[in-house]
C-alpha cells in the first residue's frame, strides 16, 4: 500500500510538474521575442556575481590576508560596476567559513585596504598593468572579464562559450599570490600559462 | 401242577436268608431250594464235594447269588461258573442289596444272567423273588443236563 | 501422534525433531542476521560513495557544469552495481546523470527527502551536496540489490546444504545410539512377550549395562525367578494336594459302597420281619399294635429312600460327565410326560422353545425332573395350576427358568433351598427327602453353570439355572 501510494504521488507530482514545465517553456518563449540586449547583459552580469561569490569558497587564503578570524570576504570591484544590484543580492546573507561577504568598490588601486576577490572592470583595461604591481605581494584573487586579462597577470577571467559562462585560470599569478584554488574548480576551468594566451 | 426245577440260593445273612425263604415260600418255591451259606459251599455244591460230596445232584435250573459273602464272594462264584466248561451255561441271578454301578458292570461283564436289588420295601422284594423264581424256575428252558424234578 | 509407533522410530524421531528444529532456528537467525547486516553495509557503503561524490562535484553545481558533473558521475562506472544517479541543482531540476544516455524517466523527477530506502530489489536514495555549510544540490543514487540478493540466495543454499548434512549425521548418528536405550528396552519386551505367550518362566532378559534399563532388566528377571519357583512348588503342592483328594474319594467310595451293602439290609430286615410279623400275628395285636408295625415299616422305608438319595447324590458329585448333545425341549416333554400321571389336566404348561445343550444327558433329565416335579409338587394345591419352562440367552450362557403359580417360600431362606436335606416345608405338607434341589446344584454346577430362586410367599416360585454355550471342559 505504502509503494503503492508512494507511487501514486510521485506520479502526481510528476504531472504536474510537467504542467508547470509546459507553461513555463510558452511564458519564456513569449518573453524572449521581445528581450534586447540590455537584458541579455543584465543577466550575464547576474551569473557572473554569483560566481565571485562562489569563488569564495573554492580559494585558501593565507590567514594574513585578513585582519581577524571573523573579518569579512571583502567582494570588490575596481571601476565601473556592471553588476548593479545583482551582487549585493547575492553576497546578503552569505557566509563562508564563518565570514560574511562584503563588497567594496574602489577607482583607484591606492584605495583597496582589506580585499579579498577584487573584480577588475573592463574599464580598467588601460590601467591594469598598473593595478597588478599596485597590487604585488597582496593575496587578492583578481577576476575579470576581458580579453587578455589572464594573460597580463590576472587570475581568473569569465569567458562566454555557446552561451555559457567558463572561465580561465592562471595558476602561476594565483600562487605568486599565495592563493591555493581548490582542484574541484581547476577542473571547471580552463588553465592558462601567461604568455601562451 | 408243573415240574419244578431245583434252585441253588447261596446267602449268608442268616436274616436275609430267612426273609428270602419267606419270599420263596409265598411263591411256593421254597422246596426247591438248596442253600449255601457262602460262596464256597455254592461251589461245593456245584462240583459234589465236600458237604454235598456224593449226592450226585445234577446241575440246578437257576443259582440265585448275593453279592457279598465271607470266604468267595458272588462275583468270585459267578467267574468260576464262566470259566468252567461244564457250569458255564448254567443261568446265574444277583440278588443282591447293591445298586452301585461298579458291582452292576462287573456283573455283567462276568457273564450274569439277571440282577436284581433288594429293596427296603419287603412286598416289593417279595414281588421281585416271585418273578425270578418264576421266569427262572419254571418259564426259562434251561440247557441240557439240568437236574429236572416233579413235585 | 507419537504413542503406538515403535520405540526405536519414538527416539530416533525425537532426536531428529529436536536437532532439526535446533538447526533451523540457528539458520533462520543467523540468516536473518545475515541479511540485516549486509543491508546496513549497503547503506553504508552507498552513503559513503555518495559523500565523494558529493563533494567532488560541489563545484561543477556552484558553478553549473554539467559536463564535469557528468563525468564526476561516469567514475560510479567503478560500481557495476550503481544502475543509476543523478545531480540535482537548488532548484530541484535535474543537472547531472549517470549513465549520461539513459531516459529521463530513470530518474525522480525531483529531488525528495534526503535518506535511503529499499524498494523492490533496488537501494535508492538522496544525498545533499554541501560546501562550506552551504547546500548546492542533492545527488540521488540507485543500487541494484540483486547480485546481494543472489549472494545471499547462495548463502541459504550453503546453509541448507550444512542443514541436510547435519540432518543426516544426526540420523546416522541417532540410528546406532539409539540402540543404547531401545535394544535394552525391546530385549525386555520380547521376553516379556515370550513368556506371556508361552508360558514359559525359566527364560531370562538379556542385560546390556548398569544403568536404570539394566535395573529394570534385573528386576524382571528376578520376578520371573520368583515366578518360577512358586511355580515349582505349587505343582508340588498341587500333585500333593490331588494325591489326598484321590485318596479322600477311594475312601468315599468305599464308604458310599458299604453303605449301599450294609446300611440298607437292617432296614430291609425291619420291613421284611414287620411284615412277616403282621402276617403271622397281625390277629393277636390290637390296633394301636397294628399302626406301630406300620410307623415301623414306614420309618425303614423312608430311612431307605433317604439312602437311596444319599447315594444318587454322591454319585452324582463322582461319577464322570458324558457330555453329548442333548435336544433341551423334548428332553423336558419327555420329563414332563413321565412324570404327570395323576397330574393331567390339572396343570397349564408352557413350554418355550428351548435350545439344544451340551451335557450329560442322565444328569440333565434329573435336573429337569427335579424341577419339573417340584413345580408340580408346590402347586398342586392351584386350580389350575400353571407352569412355565423358558430359556433366555445371557451372554455366552443359556438360562433355563421353570415358573410355578405355587406356594412359593420366604425369599428369607433361598439360601437354604440347595442344600443337602434342607427342606423349607414339613413332610406332612409336602413330601421329599431335600435332597432333590442339592442334586440340581451339584449337577449343573458341574456343568459350569450357575442355580438360584426367586419367590413370594403363596406368589409362586421361579428356579433358574445357567449353562454355558460353550462347556469348558471341567474334571469329572
Amino acid at each position: 500500500m505504502a509503494v503503492l501510494s508512494t507511487f501514486t504521488n510521485r506520479w502526481v507530482d510528476y504531472s504536474l510538474k510537467m504542467l508547470f514545465r509546459g507553461w513555463f517553456v510558452m511564458s519564456v518563449l513569449l518573453f524572449a521575442s521581445g528581450l534586447d540586449l540590455r537584458a541579455q547583459t543584465t543577466r550575464e552580469y547576474e551569473v557572473k556575481a554569483a560566481f565571485l561569490n562562489d569563488f569564495a569558497q573554492f580559494v585558501e587564503w593565507p590567514a594574513d590576508a585578513f585582519v581577524g578570524v571573523k573579518s569579512p570576504i571583502v567582494i570588490g570591484i575596481l571601476g565601473d560596476d556592471p553588476f548593479g544590484d545583482s551582487l549585493g543580492e547575492i553576497v546578503r546573507d552569505e557566509n563562508v567559513d564563518n565570514r560574511p561577504v562584503v563588497i567594496g568598490r574602489y577607482q583607484r588601486v591606492q584605495d583597496i585596504k582589506a580585499c579579498q576577490i577584487l573584480f577588475i572592470s573592463q574599464s580598467e583595461n588601460k590601467r591594469l598593468e598598473e593595478i597588478f604591481a599596485g597590487l604585488k605581494d597582496r593575496s587578492i584573487l583578481t577576476v575579470g572579464d576581458f580579453d587578455g586579462f589572464t594573460k597580463r597577470g590576472g587570475m581568473i577571467r569569465f569567458v562566454t562559450e555557446k552561451n555559457k559562462i567558463r572561465f580561465r585560470i592562471n595558476v602561476e599569478a594565483a600562487k605568486t599570490a599565495n592563493l591555493t584554488i581548490s582542484s574541484k574548480l581547476l577542473r571547471l576551468a580552463e588553465i592558462i600559462t601567461p604568455g601562451k594566451d | 401242577m408243573a415240574p419244578l426245577k431245583r434252585i441253588l440260593l447261596a446267602e449268608d445273612n442268616e436274616r436275609d436268608l430267612e426273609l428270602t425263604m419267606a419270599a420263596l415260600e409265598e411263591n411256593n418255591l421254597a422246596n426247591e431250594v438248596v442253600v449255601a451259606r457262602d460262596g464256597a459251599e455254592a461251589l461245593d455244591y456245584l462240583y459234589n464235594r465236600g458237604k454235598f460230596a456224593g449226592h450226585a445232584n445234577g446241575f440246578p435250573v437257576v443259582v440265585l447269588l448275593d453279592l457279598k459273602m465271607p470266604k468267595i464272594d458272588g462275583l468270585e462264584v459267578l467267574k468260576t461258573m464262566r470259566s468252567d466248561s461244564y457250569l458255564r451255561h448254567i443261568p446265574v441271578v444277583m440278588i443282591t442289596s447293591s445298586r452301585e454301578e461298579q458291582d452292576l458292570i462287573r456283573s455283567y461283564e462276568l457273564g450274569v444272567n439277571a440282577y436284581v436289588v433288594k429293596p427296603v420295601d419287603f412286598q416289593k422284594f417279595v414281588e421281585s423273588v416271585k418273578q425270578v423264581g418264576f421266569f427262572w424256575a419254571i418259564v426259562n428252558e434251561p440247557p441240557p443236563g439240568t437236574m429236572k424234578r416233579s413235585g | 501422534m507419537l504413542q503406538n509407533i515403535p520405540i526405536q522410530r519414538k527416539l530416533m524421531t525425537v532426536n531428529l525433531l529436536t536437532s532439526g528444529a535446533v538447526l533451523l532456528l540457528t539458520c533462520l537467525a543467523f540468516f536473518g542476521y545475515e541479511v540485516l547486516t549486509f543491508r546496513q553495509a549497503t547503506v553504508q557503503r552507498l552513503s559513503t560513495l555518495g559523500k565523494i561524490i558529493s563533494a567532488n562535484s560541489t563545484a561543477a553545481l556552484a558553478f553549473d557544469d554539467s559536463d564535469v558533473a557528468n563525468e564526476i558521475l561516469a567514475a560510479l562506472k567503478a560500481e557495476p552495481r550503481i544502475v543509476a544517479a543523478g545531480l540535482y541543482g537548488t532548484t530541484g531540476k535535474l543537472f547531472a546523470q549517470y549513465p549520461v544516455n539513459s531516459p529521463a524517466s530513470t530518474f525522480p523527477s525531483a529531488p525528495e527527502q534526503d535518506g535511503y530506502h529499499f524498494e523492490r530489489g533496488h537501494l535508492a536514495g538522496f544525498q545533499p551536496v554541501m560546501q562550506s555549510g552551504r547546500r548546492l544540490g542533492t545527488l540521488y543514487m540507485e543500487y541494484d540489490m540483486g547480485a546481494m540478493y543472489e549472494q545471499l540466495w547462495r548463502r541459504g543454499e550453503i546453509a541448507a546444504l550444512v542443514m541436510g548434512v547435519s540432518l543426516l549425521t544426526a540420523y546416522l548418528l541417532s540410528r546406532t545410539l539409539q540402540k543404547q536405550i531401545s535394544m535394552p528396552i525391546l530385549a525386555l519386551a520380547e521376553t516379556a512377550h515370550a513368556v506371556s505367550k508361552q508360558r514359559d518362566f525359566s527364560v531370562r532378559a538379556v542385560k546390556f549395562g548398569e544403568d536404570e534399563l539394566g535395573l529394570l532388566t534385573d528386576a524382571f528377571n528376578q520376578m520371573l525367578a520368583e515366578i518360577q519357583k512358586l511355580n515349582a512348588t505349587l505343582e508340588e503342592r498341587v500333585r500333593e494336594r490331588t494325591g489326598q483328594l484321590e485318596i479322600a474319594n477311594k475312601e468315599l467310595e468305599a464308604f458310599s459302597y458299604s453303605v449301599s451293602h450294609d446300611l440298607r439290609a437292617p432296614l430291609r430286615h425291619v420291613d421284611g420281619f414287620v411284615d412277616l410279623l403282621r402276617k403271622q400275628s397281625a390277629e393277636k395285636l390290637d390296633d394301636r399294635g397294628r399302626r406301630y408295625l406300620d410307623i415301623i415299616a414306614a420309618s425303614a422305608r423312608q430311612m431307605g429312600t433317604l439312602i437311596d438319595d444319599l447315594l444318587v447324590f454322591s454319585r452324582m458329585s463322582r461319577g464322570d460327565l458324558r457330555r453329548s448333545k442333548v435336544a433341551s425341549e423334548s428332553l423336558v416333554h419327555e420329563v414332563r410326560d413321565a412324570l404327570q400321571g395323576e397330574a393331567r389336566g390339572r396343570v397349564v404348561w408352557k413350554i418355550d422353545s428351548l435350545p439344544q445343550v451340551e451335557a450329560d444327558a442322565a444328569m440333565l433329565r434329573q435336573v429337569w425332573a427335579n424341577l419339573i416335579g417340584n413345580a408340580m409338587k408346590y402347586s398342586r394345591t392351584r386350580d389350575p395350576a400353571k407352569i412355565e419352562i423358558g430359556c433366555d440367552t445371557v451372554n455366552d450362557e443359556f438360562v433355563f427358568f421353570v415358573r410355578d403359580n405355587g406356594v412359593g417360600f420366604d425369599m428369607q431362606y433361598v439360601d437354604k433351598l440347595f442344600g443337602v436335606f434342607q427342606r423349607l416345608h414339613r413332610a406332612d405338607e409336602f413330601e421329599g427327602t431335600g435332597i432333590g434341589l442339592a442334586n440340581v446344584r451339584r449337577i449343573v454346577s458341574r456343568h459350569g453353570g450357575r442355580t438360584w430362586a426367586e419367590s413370594k410367599v403363596d406368589g409362586g416360585a421361579t428356579f433358574f439355572f445357567s449353562l454355558p454355550k460353550t462347556p469348558a471342559e471341567t474334571k469329572g
